[in-house]
This record gives structure tokens, sequence and C-alpha cells, in this order.
């Protein structure tokens, strides 16, 4: 296997793994949204009149932490697997080009067309691996575009939530910090995401 | 990679090593077959900078397909670091190795071949009409660690007992004992952890009828040798590394 070989190796490896790392930050946002909606739901409770409009908003706002949760467990699962795939990929990868090696050398040998067989199989395992590989990390970029979805749609809520917060009176402050956590989190989640996004985009496994 | 054949008779012993191509820091070591008419048994097949020449050089002896079993005497990855490689190039094969160690050794990778654990008071492996018996050596150096003998062949394959850390390109006989004496000592002394495990297995091995006592590194012994190295071996003070 030559260097370069190894190198893109390595940066997957390194890829897929970061994944894990940045996804656990989106999850303990999601969490942060969902006691947001939470807080939100109890001022909104004892404002009664006064925050009326801001009440259906804090169902949205639960809602939304829920779908985020769910999706990131989901692609969670999905980068677990691909990590193992990315394990086989170089595991069959070190094996065919090792058999190759083996077999430029042996051409002496008197066993040597005996190779042929498990060459040619260790090419099919690679070439069904790395498709596999493939079709995963397209799944994963998939789900990791749907998940930016809710946090596009927080970032509107937080704006309507802005919006009936400043006609809650003496609540106006505690809707206003409900509004800026949701708001936060969005952020924060659609920065990971991309950060996801572009960590596997580094990805090129010849099919 | 030499190839040097060290029994022939109805069946073979095939001892590889001294590959000139090897990694400069990586160690030496000498890995061996048995084939027999239909099937070949590598034995501690070697690290996984070692797979392609070593398969390149069974290749002079022996069809892929007839390369049925390995043995690992125990986990060390200069013993059996290529077994992924092995898992994929021989998916119906079979490894005999400690049962102890599975679950340590699958991390080299182990999906196709099939693990057959050993278990502690050792076993046969049968390869066509030929038995190979399975030998405790437990704490030589391995916690779990088994050696292999064969009968007929009188040869005992004695992993790293008996091992010497040599240059490159030595011979691969001991031609002289006395001055091979000083290549063993610290590499014993340092390696083998236990006097009681070298007592049970000096006197086990003392009952045996040995032509050539082959190790995983260095030279092998032969002839009036084997009782030489035993005979040192017995009286060299082990575990040397604790300090007060």
């Amino acid at each position: 296997m030559n260097t370069m070989k190894v190198n893109n190796a390595k940066s997957h490896f390194v890829a897929v793994a970061s994944i894990a790392a940045e996804l656990s930050a989106v999850m303990e946002v999601a969490k942060e949204i969902s006691l947001a909606a939470a807080n939100a739901k109890a001022i909104a409770f004892r404002a009664g009149e006064k925050a009326k409009g801001f009440q259906p908003i804090t169902d949205f706002i639960n809602e939304l932490a829920k779908e985020t949760i769910e999706l990131v467990n989901d692609i969670n699962q999905h980068a677990f697997r691909l990590y193992q795939l990315t394990v086989n990929e170089h595991r069959m990868s070190g094996a065919y080009y090792k058999f190759e090696q083996v077999a430029q050398n042996s051409t002496k040998m008197h066993y040597a067309s005996s190779l042929t067989k498990p060459l040619n199989r260790a090419k099919i395992n690679m070439l069904e691996c790395r498709k596999e590989f493939n079709q995963s990390l397209s799944r994963l970029l998939e789900q990791l575009a749907e998940v930016m979805h809710p946090a596009r749609a927080a970032r509107v809520i937080a704006a309507n939530s802005r919006i009936e917060a400043s006609q809650a009176g003496e609540y106006l402050q505690g809707l206003q910090a409900v509004a800026e956590s949701v708001d936060h989190a969005a952020q924060v989640i659609h920065e990971k995401v991309q950060k996801c996004r572009s960590a596997l985009s580094v990805i090129n496994l010849d099919s | 990679m030499k190839i040097t054949k060290i029994y022939e008779g109805a069946y073979q012993w095939i001892m590889y090593g001294r590959d000139p191509n090897k990694p400069e820091k990586i160690i030496d070591t000498n890995q061996y077959a048995v084939r027999t008419k239909k099937r070949c048994l590598l034995i501690d097949p070697g690290g996984v900078e070692l797979f392609a020449p070593m398969l390149s050089a069974v290749l002079h002896d022996a069809p892929v397909e007839e390369i049925t079993d390995l043995f690992a005497s125990h986990q060390d990855p200069d013993i059996i670091s290529s077994l992924g490689l092995w898992d994929q190039a021989l998916p119906n094969a079979k490894l005999h190795a400690s049962g102890l160690w599975e679950g340590f050794l699958r991390h080299f990778g182990c999906e196709n071949i099939e693990y057959i654990p050993i278990a502690d008071n050792g076993g046969v492996i049968s390869l066509d009409n030929v038995e190979i018996q399975i030998v405790p050596a437990h704490y030589l150096h391995a916690s779990a660690n088994f050696h292999l003998y064969d009968p007929e062949a009188k040869i005992f394959m004695s992993g790293d007992v008996g091992a010497a850390l040599e240059p490159a390109g030595v011979p691969v006989f001991v031609e002289d004992f006395d001055s091979h004496i000083e290549k063993m000592r610290f590499f014993h002394q340092r390696w083998m952890p236990s006097e009681q495990a070298k007592r049970v297995w000096i006197d086990k091995v003392r009952d045996l009828e040995i032509d050539i006592l082959a190790p995983q590194h260095g030279r092998m012994f032969q002839g009036d040798d084997v009782k030489r190295f035993l005979d040192w071996f017995e009286g060299l003070q082990i575990g040397m590394a604790i300090k007060n």
C-alpha cells in the first residue's frame, strides 16, 4: 500500500470518528431546547392571557427538540455503522494490496497460480465493501441534511417567540430569554452539523 | 525469505526466516511449516509486515487452498499480527491458539478463519496422518503459551525459549554453543518470568526425544546442543527485572 493510500485511510478514520464528537454536542443542545420549552411553558402558564400567543409556540419548541433528538440518535447509529465499514474497507483494501504484492513477488514459485482465486476474491470483497461504504456515506449525508430542517425551523420559532414575548408585559424578559436560548441552540446545531458534513466531504473512495 | 527444509520424510518441516527486506526496527522471526500430503500448518506465521514475503515463500511449498491450519504459540504481534490478512487469504483455515487469548487475538481480524481454542493442558493438531502434540509452556514467556512437538520428526518448536537476538543473516543452526550463550542470556532472564514454570517445562521436555529444538527467534539447536541448551536454561536464573 502506498503512502497516499495510508493517508487516505487515516483521514477516513478521523473523519468518521470526529462525527461522533460533533453529534454528541448536537444532542446536548437538543436537550437544552427541550428544557427551554418546559421553561417557556411554565412562564406562559403564569403569564396567562398576556402570553396567550406564546403557548402554542412552546409546543412547537418541544416537538422540535424531540425531532432533533430522534434524528441525532438515528444518525449516531448510522455513524457507528459507517465506522465499522471504514474498518472493514481498510482491512479489505489492505489485504488486496498485500495479495497483489505477493502475486508480483511469487511468479517463480511452484504454487503461484493458486493465489489467483484469493486475489480475485479479495478484489471483489474490497469493491463490495467500498460500494456499501459509499452508499452508507450518502445516506448519512442525507440524514445530516435532514437534521438541518428542525434547526432552521427553530430559528423561525425563535423570531416569532421574540414578537410574542414583546406583548407579555412583566414576563417579557423571561420569554425573551427562552427565545434567545432556542435561537442560540439552533445556531450551534447548524454549525455542528455543517462540521460533520465538511468532515465527511473529504472522503472519496473509488469503487 | 530464506527457506530451509529441516525434516524430510513422508512429510516436511520447513523453516522460513532471515528476510532480507525486513524493516530494520522489527524483530527478526523464524516461521515454520509442517507440510503433509494435502495440508500445511503454519507455525507462528509472523507479524503483519511479514505477511507478503511469508506467503510468497510458502507458495514454494504449498498452494493457498492447502494451507489449512495456523498455530500461534502466544499472542504477541511478531507471532500473529498478520492474522487479519491470513483471514482474507485462507477463509477456510483453522487457527489453533490458546482459548485464553481468543478475545485478544480477534483484534487482529478473524472473521473467516475458525478459531480452535487450545485448553491449558494442550492437545493435538492432526494433519493427514501426522499428529503434532501441543505442549503447554505457560509463563514462558506469555501467561498462556504453547510449544509444538513432533515425535516422528523429533522436532520441538520452542517459541521464545531458546531465542537469541542476533544481526540479520546469521546461520540458521547454532554452530558453537558456548559462544551462543551470551546472545541468549539477557533475552531469557528478562522475558521469562517464572522459575517454577521453567522447572516444570524442563522436566517435561527432557523426557522427549528431540533432534531439533526450533525457537521463534535466532538459531535452531540440533543434536547434542539440544541437551546443552536444556542444561544451560535449567541453571539460569530468570525473572530478573525486579529490583528492591
